[in-house]
């Protein structure tokens, strides 16, 4: 990124700090307003096809102890980011948490990462700027990429070109905090494969899927990092590649997908920027389980709060979901993406995946 | 074998020998033998109770007089005994009575008044005298002097408790600096390990006496309590007994006693608060108790087949045909006139109606034919008349279709009893029920037709109804069906108008006697006056615990008279709270009854009882295990003024548990300590608010710094900012050049949620001018204070104004807003 972007970011983030200096100037109470982070403000920007923030907004004020506490960690943040752009160097969310004991102020110490976090995503929202731009990186980097495609990428230590097939181990080609520094070169793929599980991730690498069907698969890891999203957008929208998410067959997976899809709650105002709305669910489905007669668990009662606050999560109110959440509720049962297994190894890519592609028009 | 019965019966003398040792005791005998019950069960108690009573007797004398109690108290060291001598600056005693006083139990003025007083018995210091030259052997020496007098008296006597009778061993006259007072000097066998009592019984007299000037000289210590107020308690007076509140045997006697010869004279010269309509509700409510009331029938209504007429006209003869007629339908037609009927009612229409006849006709109605008539119509009326062809006939015609031989009672009785019952009673088993009960009233017209009834007859008339009802019909009648039926009953039922007894008779007749007071108990009368109550105030309360007691917080309340046992009382609690009172351990609670503290037996005082049932966490103070005393800084006062206050024992330790009295004590302390929860409540927000500012004082500073830092500015102006946070009051003082002088304005910003009213005062070293509206200024000294008053509403501004030489330096002061909530800038 260039120094010209660092520039930019730097100014938006003493404009906060001047707002602050202006508001004590006119005798006014300091404040920072955010949009509140809660699944009840998130609406469909239909315009860009993707959920974002609603109209409520949460105000932190210098009104109370606790809300002149997180203005005076902002502001003493603020200048932590700035000199770290100016100095160009980077550095995690928890080194973040952990520099603050050494900050002179008691008062601006983080409390919990969580508090840290929460903070830099509310200077996110209010610059404009993201996190990456201010040069913020989480603790664990993305997840992993395989799949017949040819990359260029910016390092430190100078660009490196990379076939994600051919260059890489085993383990593939692990995606950068920041994957607005990849180039796409060249590529054969016809689509792109989301995997929420390592084990899963595996087998599908090592029965050659993306070979066979010439598939980009990548390892979600769980609730996908930032940049795995960023950069599956990048595939979409750059690539033009249709995407779909595998993921085991439980209301926490169903979550999984929604944030690729949709983007998640915490970061709806990077919605744009991060979320692929076109990306389709591939499975486990709850239809799958009866389908295909898989080893199941019961679901417990958190399973099915977490179903039944689904239902009424706006990203999930389309006909699909509350068919397959319905069913769900109503079989009772739940499955991982292993249960696959049951029926043989090979199972998942010469039977599951084939067929499911070829029902959803991928293949 | 020898029983005791049969040497009983062999030594026919052994009763009268036994008869020879049993003798009279003299009540001064009887104390000497049980002191522990005035309280001096101990040296060191005997001590505290005979300063006591010495004190009490002091502060009553001079009240009395109307003069403002000045006493001295001193207490010697004398070897193994102690001398005690009390001075007071009271009226002083004459001659013949002094002796008596001292030297004589149950010699007062006191004992048969319904006033408040602090003595009551006549005991208590003729008591310390007895148990002074019991201990030391020595007399009481006493001195005083009554006003105007030119010499003192001096006395030196015991008490002969044989007789109970002072024995006086020295008279003289002498001379005394005082003008008027009396000295009593005790010896006595006592030590001081109860000194805390004693300091306590002091300080809590002087709580409550504000008015009195009391000295405390001890061996090694003096205290001196200065007066809090000028002000005498009100002179208070006797008063009767209050109706409410007396016992059967009381009433028997006073009943023996009085010069009354009718009831109600009686009840209006005896009692206080009846005049003649209360003495009339109290015999009518005597009445409805002792005769019962009667029961009030319909008149028969028109579809009926009851020819009254024609019964009046049967039941009169000789007295010519055209009086009969129309005595009979004069009869008719008032009667029908009627809703109900009771027997007396009936009564006083047909002698009204023959005296009219008889002044119309000069025909004579007579005794007879009054009541031949009364009977007639009566009866019918209660379907009681003796069974005649055309009656029967004409009954079982009834238009109203019910049985032929159902009497008119039954249908009267159903519509009282459905109305009173719930609705979701069969009609069926209503009637039935009003058939029994009817039967009831027809089995009583044997013994009395006039269908008398007292309201404990009537309800035993009602369940047996009920039960048989409940019986034979299998459905329930319950409690309160019963009741309501009854009271709906009794409601259309009337008082008779029997003269009461006169009051010789009343006086040998135990029962009606009950019914009297009975009546007395259920009548409504008004509270006893309160002029015999002397209260100390809520005021002098607060005024009382300020002197003694260095606290942040006081409260009290006054109740209103209440009246418990025929003797009204008034409860009074004050309390105080923080600064010098000891934060550790439990509750300081003071007790008094008619303004003398209780020292001793805290635990058998309903006060503490009562203090301790309060969950004194709803008012803000820590009570370990939500019960008993709270802890803390705190002092808690009751009061309890009386006529005649209930105690548990001679010695006056503590009040007794009486309903009544424990019911005031506990909304009194409540009514104070709704105050103190306010002030606490009050304080913590203002802990709180002086909390948050100090923290947002130290981060908002940081902040700006920060602020200034990173945009690389000098730190900002952020005293604007902190007022608003704190919704603080911000008053600021602007300063700007204005020609030779400088022009200021101090500017109240109001940041506050409610409106505030400040007093500024500017003290300016040069002489300003052009002041604006409201602002005075006052020259001393060569400086002058600018005074200005402001009420600023909340979220609004205002400014004082004014031109000062440019040499002028200023100095402000506010006040009106309490400092937490206050920012100044100059």
């Amino acid at each position: 990124m260039s120094a010209d972007n660092d520039q930019q970011a730097r100014e938006q983030l003493i404009d906060l700090a001047a707002q602050f200096y202006d508001q004590f100037e006119l005798g006014e109470i300091p404040h920072m307003s955010v949009p509140t982070r809660t699944k009840n403000n998130i609406e469909y920007d239909e315009d860009k096809d993707v959920w974002v923030y609603g109209d409520r907004e949460s105000t932190r004020s210098a009104n109370s102890v606790r809300g002149a506490r997180k203005l005076l960690k902002a502001v003493y943040t603020i200048e932590f980011l700035a000199d770290q752009l100016e100095e160009d160097r980077s550095s995690t969310l928890r080194e973040l948490y952990y520099l603050s004991e050494s900050w002179d102020n008691d008062n601006a110490q983080f409390t919990s990462q969580d508090e840290s976090n929460s903070l830099v995503e509310d200077l996110e929202i209010v610059s404009g700027v993201t996190r990456e731009d201010f040069h913020m990186r989480p603790e664990e980097s993305g997840a992993k990429v395989m799949g017949p495609l040819h990359i260029r990428e910016q390092t430190k230590r100078g660009d490196r070109d990379i076939h994600c097939q051919l260059d890489v181990g085993q383990g593939g080609y692990q995606i950068p905090n920041n994957p607005d520094m990849i180039e796409f070169l060249d590529n054969d793929a016809d689509f792109v494969l989301c995997v929420e599980t390592g084990g899963m991730r595996d087998r599908l690498v090592e029965n050659g899927f993306d070979e066979e069907y010439d598939a980009i698969v990548v390892h979600l890891g769980g609730q996908p990092a930032r940049a795995t999203r960023r950069l599956t957008k990048r595939f979409h929208d750059e690539l033009g590649l249709p995407v779909v998410v595998f993921t085991d067959g439980d209301p926490w997976s169903y979550r999984i997908y929604g944030s690729v899809a949709y983007g998640s709650i915490k970061s709806a105002h990077l919605s744009e920027y991060l979320a692929t709305p076109e990306a389709d669910y591939i499975g486990i489905q709850p239809a799958d389980i009866v389908e295909y007669d898989l080893p199941t668990d019961p679901l417990s009662d958190s399973d099915i709060n977490a179903l039944e606050s689904e239902l009424e999560d706006p990203r999930f109110q389309t006909d699909y979901w509350e068919e397959q959440i319905e069913l769900q509720l109503e079989i009772g049962k739940k499955s991982e993406q292993q249960s696959l297994a049951s029926h043989g190894l090979d199972f998942v890519t010469d039977t599951y995946l084939p067929e499911r592609l070829d029902a959803m028009g991928v293949i | 074998m020898t029983s005791f019965q049969s040497t009983l019966g062999d030594e026919p003398g052994i009763a009268e020998e036994l008869a020879e040792s049993q003798q009279a005791i003299s009540i001064a005998e009887f104390f000497e033998k049980n002191k522990h019950m005035l309280g001096f069960d101990s040296g060191a108690r005997g001590l505290v109770t005979a300063v006591k009573e010495a004190v009490d007797n002091a502060l009553d004398a001079a009240e009395e007089a109307g003069i403002l109690p000045d006493i001295y108290v001193e207490i010697q060291e004398d070897g193994d005994y102690y001398r005690l001598i009390v001075e007071d600056n009271g009226p002083g005693l004459t001659k013949e009575s002094l002796p008596k006083v001292f030297g004589k139990l149950l010699y007062g003025s006191r004992f048969h008044a319904r006033e408040q007083s602090r003595g009551q018995q006549g005991i208590g210091i003729s008591a310390a005298v007895l148990y002074s030259q019991l201990t030391s052997g020595k007399p009481a020496k006493i001195t005083s002097r009554t006003e105007g007098a030119s010499d003192a008296q001096y006395f030196e006597l015991i008490v002969d408790t044989d007789d109970n009778e002072p024995e006086i061993s020295v008279e003289e006259t002498t001379t005394w600096d005082r003008p008027h007072g009396t000295r009593i000097e005790l010896e006595m066998e006592a030590n001081m390990r109860a000194r805390q009592q004693l300091h306590d019984y002091i300080q809590h007299t002087a709580v409550v006496n504000p008015h009195a000037r009391l000295e405390l000289r001890e061996p090694s210590s003096h205290f001196k309590f200065e007066r809090a107020t000028d002000q005498l308690p009100e002179e208070t007076e006797e008063i009767r007994p209050h109706p409410h509140g007396v016992e059967l045997g009381t009433v028997i006697k006073m009943l023996a006693a009085t010069d009354s010869q009718t009831v109600s004279g009686f009840l209006q010269e005896e009692f206080t608060r009846v005049g003649k309509k209360t003495a009339e509700s109290v015999i009518d409510a005597f009445r409805d108790r002792h005769y019962g009331r009667e029961m009030r029938w319909r008149p028969p209504a028109n579809h009926e087949a009851i020819d009254l007429e024609a019964a009046v006209t049967d039941a009169t003869a000789n007295k010519g045909p055209d009086a009969t007629a129309a005595f009979a339908e004069a009869v008719q037609s008032e009667v029908a006139s009627r809703e109900r009927l009771a027997h007396h009612e009936l009564l006083d229409i047909v002698d009204s109606v023959a005296d009219t006849v008889e002044d119309d006709h000069g025909t004579t109605f007579g005794d007879t034919v009054r009541e031949n008539a009364v009977e007639a119509v009566w009866l019918a009326l209660i379907d009681a008349a003796p069974t005649d062809d055309s009656v029967a006939d004409a009954s079982g015609a009834d238009a109203s279709g019910t049985d032929a031989d159902e009497s008119r009672l039954v249908a009267d009785l159903y519509d009282l009893a459905d109305d009173a019952t719930s609705t979701r009673k069969d009609d069926e088993i209503v009637q039935a029920f009003a058939v029994r009960l009817a039967g009831t009233f027809e089995d009583e017209t044997d013994d009395d037709p006039r269908h008398r009834l007292t309201h404990r007859t009537l309800r035993e008339y009602v369940d047996r109804a009920a039960e048989l009802t409940e019986e034979y019909d299998d459905v329930a009648f319950g409690d309160t069906a019963r009741e309501n039926v009854t009271d709906a009953i009794w409601d259309v039922m009337v008082t008779v108008p029997d003269d009461p007894p006169l009051v010789r008779e009343l006086e040998g007749d135990r029962d009606a006697t009950s019914d009297l007071v009975d009546g007395m108990r259920a009548t409504d009368i008004m509270a006893p006056p309160t002029r015999c109550l002397s209260p100390i105030s809520a005021d002098l309360i607060e005024a009382g615990l300020e002197k003694e007691f260095d606290a942040d917080f006081y409260a009290s309340a006054t109740r209103d008279a209440e009246v418990h046992g025929g003797d009204p009382f008034i409860v009074e609690a004050g309390i105080a709270y923080g600064d010098d009172l000891p934060a550790e351990g439990s509750a300081n609670v003071m007790r008094f009854a008619n303004r003398v503290p209780l020292v001793y037996q805290r635990g058998a005082c309903a006060t503490t009882d009562v203090v301790k049932s309060i969950g004194w966490r709803n008012y803000g103070l820590d009570q370990p295990g939500g019960s008993g005393l709270p802890n803390g800084p705190v002092v808690i006062m009751v009061h309890v003024a009386s006529t005649n206050v209930p105690f548990t024992s001679e010695s006056k330790d503590a009040v007794a548990n009486v309903p009544e009295i424990e019911d005031e004590i506990e909304l009194a302390i409540r009514e104070a300590a709704r105050d103190l929860k306010s002030f606490l409540n009050k304080r913590r927000s203002m802990q709180k608010r002086r909390k948050k500012q100090n923290v947002l004082g130290t981060i908002l500073p940081e902040m700006a710094e920060k602020v200034a830092e990173v945009t690389e500015r000098d730190e900002p102006n952020i005293d604007d900012a902190i007022a608003r946070i704190m919704n603080n009051v911000l008053v600021e003082r602007e300063v700007k050049p204005n020609g030779d002088g400088k022009a200021v304005s101090v500017v109240v910003e109001n940041n506050s949620g409610t409106n505030e009213t400040l007093e500024i005062t500017e003290i300016v070293s040069a002489e300003p001018t052009d002041l604006s509206d409201g602002a005075t200024v006052v020259e001393m000294d060569g400086e002058w204070f600018v005074k200005w008053e402001a009420e600023v509403s909340s979220d609004d501004e205002a400014a004082l104004e004014y031109v000062a030489p440019d040499d002028a330096s200023f100095d402000l002061d506010v006040k009106g807003v309490e400092s937490e909530k206050l920012t100044v800038k100059q």
